[in-house]
């Protein structure tokens, strides 16, 4: 006869507990309440009650840094949650040699993202592969701009971005495939329905579930975009610091021994609203969707 | 009822974590520091812990040369050497002080000490140390003085300024004499113009965009006198920034100059784009690590304005237990004989008056890097702090991305440099 004692679950579960109160819990209640404050890395500070939210109203820089992590997202969303699709429907097939295509795919996932952005810059640089080649064949004549133009270097961390996550959602949708019954792409085709019919017929109501989650993954990731646009700007945020992400600016504000916390905190409430408003939108459509 | 119950747990939460948030980070508890520290008297003994930045492996000998000769000095003192990494130097300094832990004596710079000294963590060395201005050079002691707190904090440990390197197998290749570089920033953009004439643009001359420094060094006062305003929003700023908008309108600096960081002048150097690039006094014993094969073309010629003097120093904390011992061991690893040995094995300059007539300095021994040596010695006479200590990386940050907007003709200079200012201001207050 085993013996149980109440505590029991309690044990199992104390060490991520713990973790989760001391590194999640505490830090988000922590900048909760420094939102609301002056508070700096040494010395504290003050309750200043919306300062910090009306500060962020007259904020160019941070009306600059949400257009880019919108402009992010919208572009990203799509593409992000249809091409790894159609890639997973390519490489799905058990044809010789489809082996290598997905390890290729999937190859940049692996790579970390800032050795990633760093071959990018030189890439594209005006002096890169890119241009040299381009001015070499004589398509143009004056290097392409793609790093030091607002619009072309958020271009250019999107392409990034887009190229090294293709592989990682693909892999889920690979997974999300094996489910979608075979007979229901046999029927379809004894109807006399083509490809292109199965996949948004078939394929595509029978990922939808996945589809969502993918979504929301890439709003929330494209909306905290910091490595590509860090690295590929060096730092600076591109020209007139105009390709700053929110996470950008928050740790601008947050670093060194005067870091302003308080601001950091508010703009990092504010991301948090930014990024759960998608999320909320998402859910919803798949609802009425279903 | 729950529900109420529920809200009162929350905010009672809040409350908790405001206690965290809040918290008065000051081991000593001082809200606004510089209260005069006590002299420091007692014997010199106990274990003190002695903070460097980046000087492993390249210089552990001579640093435990030191540390072992003050050790035999005073056997009653035991210390620990912790050398940390070039990165991430200010997260760690900062860690470290705001968990209370921060070594009894520390390399720090004078913009580092600064947050540390308004929170009360540093020991006034003038207090402890009375003859601190007879022996150390009028530059160092006044970099360790803070507008609005009384004394010193920090020992002067050495120097360093800027001086200009010009690739000569470049310049005489398209058509300039390094014999005759330029003197003033009119005779470098003309000059640039020629470089990218004569090779077709591949080559620049001048590769960096301006910094705070550079108009401080054109004359430009970029604080009130009261430290409490930024200044440099000028007509002669914009002027300034005018004519390096009208040079990089003609190309003569790389397009990517905009979103570049200053190390990008340094690569375009090493890789032969560009002819001109500055740096600190030993800039060709390291080239000569580097890229040995551009190092004996290169030409060190003097700052083209007022030369940047760049100090680091060793500050003692207040929290000290063995304060006496501490002291002894900031002043042991800056005395000239100290500091002399460490400027032999690399060209940093001495921070003592004691080291000034040492012909060491004064003399090159033929070659381009003894040259250099001697341009950078000769113009710490004139060298000044260019950038204000207050001024943050973040502050930093905005103000080259606004000179960069003006540099691209986005923006008019002026309107740049208002905007800059002003954001300066806004982070300055806090």
């Amino acid at each position: 006869m085993t013996h149980r004692r109440w505590f029991t679950p309690w044990l199992l579960v104390a060490p991520a507990a713990v973790w989760l109160l001391v590194f999640n819990v505490w830090p988000s209640l922590n900048t909760l309440v420094l939102a609301f404050t002056n508070a700096k890395p040494l010395g504290g500070g003050h309750f200043t009650g919306l300062a910090n939210f009306s500060r962020a109203l007259d904020d160019d820089q941070l009306a600059d840094a949400l257009l880019n992590s919108v402009v992010f997202m919208l572009v990203c969303l799509p593409l992000l949650t249809m091409l790894p699709l159609l890639l997973a429907v390519l490489v799905e097939k058990r044809l010789p040699g489809i082996t290598f295509f997905r390890t290729a795919f999937y190859t940049p996932v692996v790579a970390s993202a800032v050795v990633v952005a760093i071959i990018w810059g030189w890439v594209l640089d005006d002096r890169g592969l890119v241009n040299g080649l381009a001015q070499r064949l004589g398509v143009i004549a004056e290097p392409v701009p793609f790093l030091t133009d607002r619009w072309l270097l958020l271009f250019s961390a999107i392409s990034l971005t887009i190229w090294k996550g293709l592989g990682y959602y693909m892999i889920i949708y690979l997974s999300a495939l094996g489910n979608v019954r075979r007979e229901l792409h046999e029927a379809a085709a004894v109807d006399g329905a083509g490809p292109v019919r199965r996949f948004w017929s078939v394929t595509v109501p029978g990922v939808r579930n996945t589809m969502l989650l993918v979504s929301v993954l890439v709003s929330v990731s494209a909306l905290r975009v910091f490595s590509e646009l860090y690295v590929l700007s060096n730092g600076t945020g591109g020209p007139g610091g105009r390709d700053m992400s929110l996470v950008m600016l928050i740790q601008l504000y947050s670093r060194g021994f005067t870091g302003h916390l308080g601001y950091a905190s508010a703009l990092s409430l504010l991301l948090l609203v930014v990024t759960i408003g998608p999320m909320l939108l998402l859910l919803r459509l798949s609802r009425k969707a279903a | 009822m729950r529900r109420f119950r529920a809200g009162a747990a929350l905010a009672a939460a809040v409350l908790a974590a405001a206690g965290c948030g809040l918290g008065d980070a000051g081991p000593q508890g001082t809200a606004q520091g510089g209260a005069p520290s006590a002299a420091v008297t007692g014997e010199v003994k106990g274990k003190v812990t002695l903070q460097t930045w980046a000087l492993k492996p390249k210089f552990t000998d001579y640093v435990q040369g030191v540390i072992d000769a003050f050790q035999k000095r005073y056997p009653g003192v035991t210390v620990e050497w912790l050398d940390q990494p070039g990165d991430g130097y200010s997260d760690k300094v900062l860690s470290q002080a705001a968990s209370g832990t921060l070594p009894d004596v520390t390399n720090l710079p004078p913009d580092f000490a600064l947050p540390l000294v308004k929170q009360g963590m540093l020991l006034d060395v003038a207090q402890a140390d009375p003859k601190i201005s007879d022996e150390y050079v009028a530059g160092g002691v006044e970099a360790y003085t803070y507008a609005g707190q009384q004394g010193v904090y920090g020992y002067p440990w050495y120097l360093n300024t800027d001086v200009n390197y010009w690739n000569s197998e470049l310049m005489a290749k398209y058509g300039l004499d390094v014999k005759k570089p330029p003197t003033t920033f009119d005779e470098l953009v003309a000059q640039a113009r020629i470089m990218k004439e004569k090779s077709g643009g591949k080559v620049y001359l001048m590769s960096r965009r301006p910094e705070l420094g550079d108009l401080a060094e054109a004359g430009v006062e970029l604080m009130s006198a009261d430290g409490k305003r930024f200044t440099f929003n000028t007509p002669e700023a914009a002027a300034l920034l005018d004519k390096y908008r009208d040079a990089y309108k003609e190309g003569l600096l790389p397009r990517d100059v905009l979103t570049d960081t200053y190390a990008g002048n340094a690569k375009l150097f090493d890789e032969g784009t560009a002819a001109w690039t500055t740096g600190g006094g030993n800039y060709i014993t390291s080239l000569a690590v580097d890229n040995p094969s551009l190092a004996p073309k290169v030409v060190p010629s003097p700052d083209m304005g007022v030369p940047p003097l760049y100090v680091q120093g060793l500050s003692v904390s207040k929290q000290t237990k063995n304060p006496a011992a501490a002291v002894a061991l900031a002043r042991w690893v800056t005395s000239p004989e100290n500091q002399a040995a460490f400027a032999h094995l690399v060209s940093i300059f001495p921070s003592t008056k004691a080291s000034a007539g040492d012909p060491f300095f004064s003399r090159s021994d033929g070659t381009n890097a003894g040259d250099a040596k001697v341009i950078a010695f000769a113009s710490l006479a004139k060298a000044k702090m260019l950038q204000p200590v207050v001024v943050t990386d973040a502050m930093s940050k905005f103000v080259r991305q606004q000179f960069a907007l003006a540099i691209s003709g986005e923006v008019p200079s002026k309107q740049a440099l208002d905007t800059a200012a002003a954001k300066c201001d806004e982070l300055l207050a806090g």
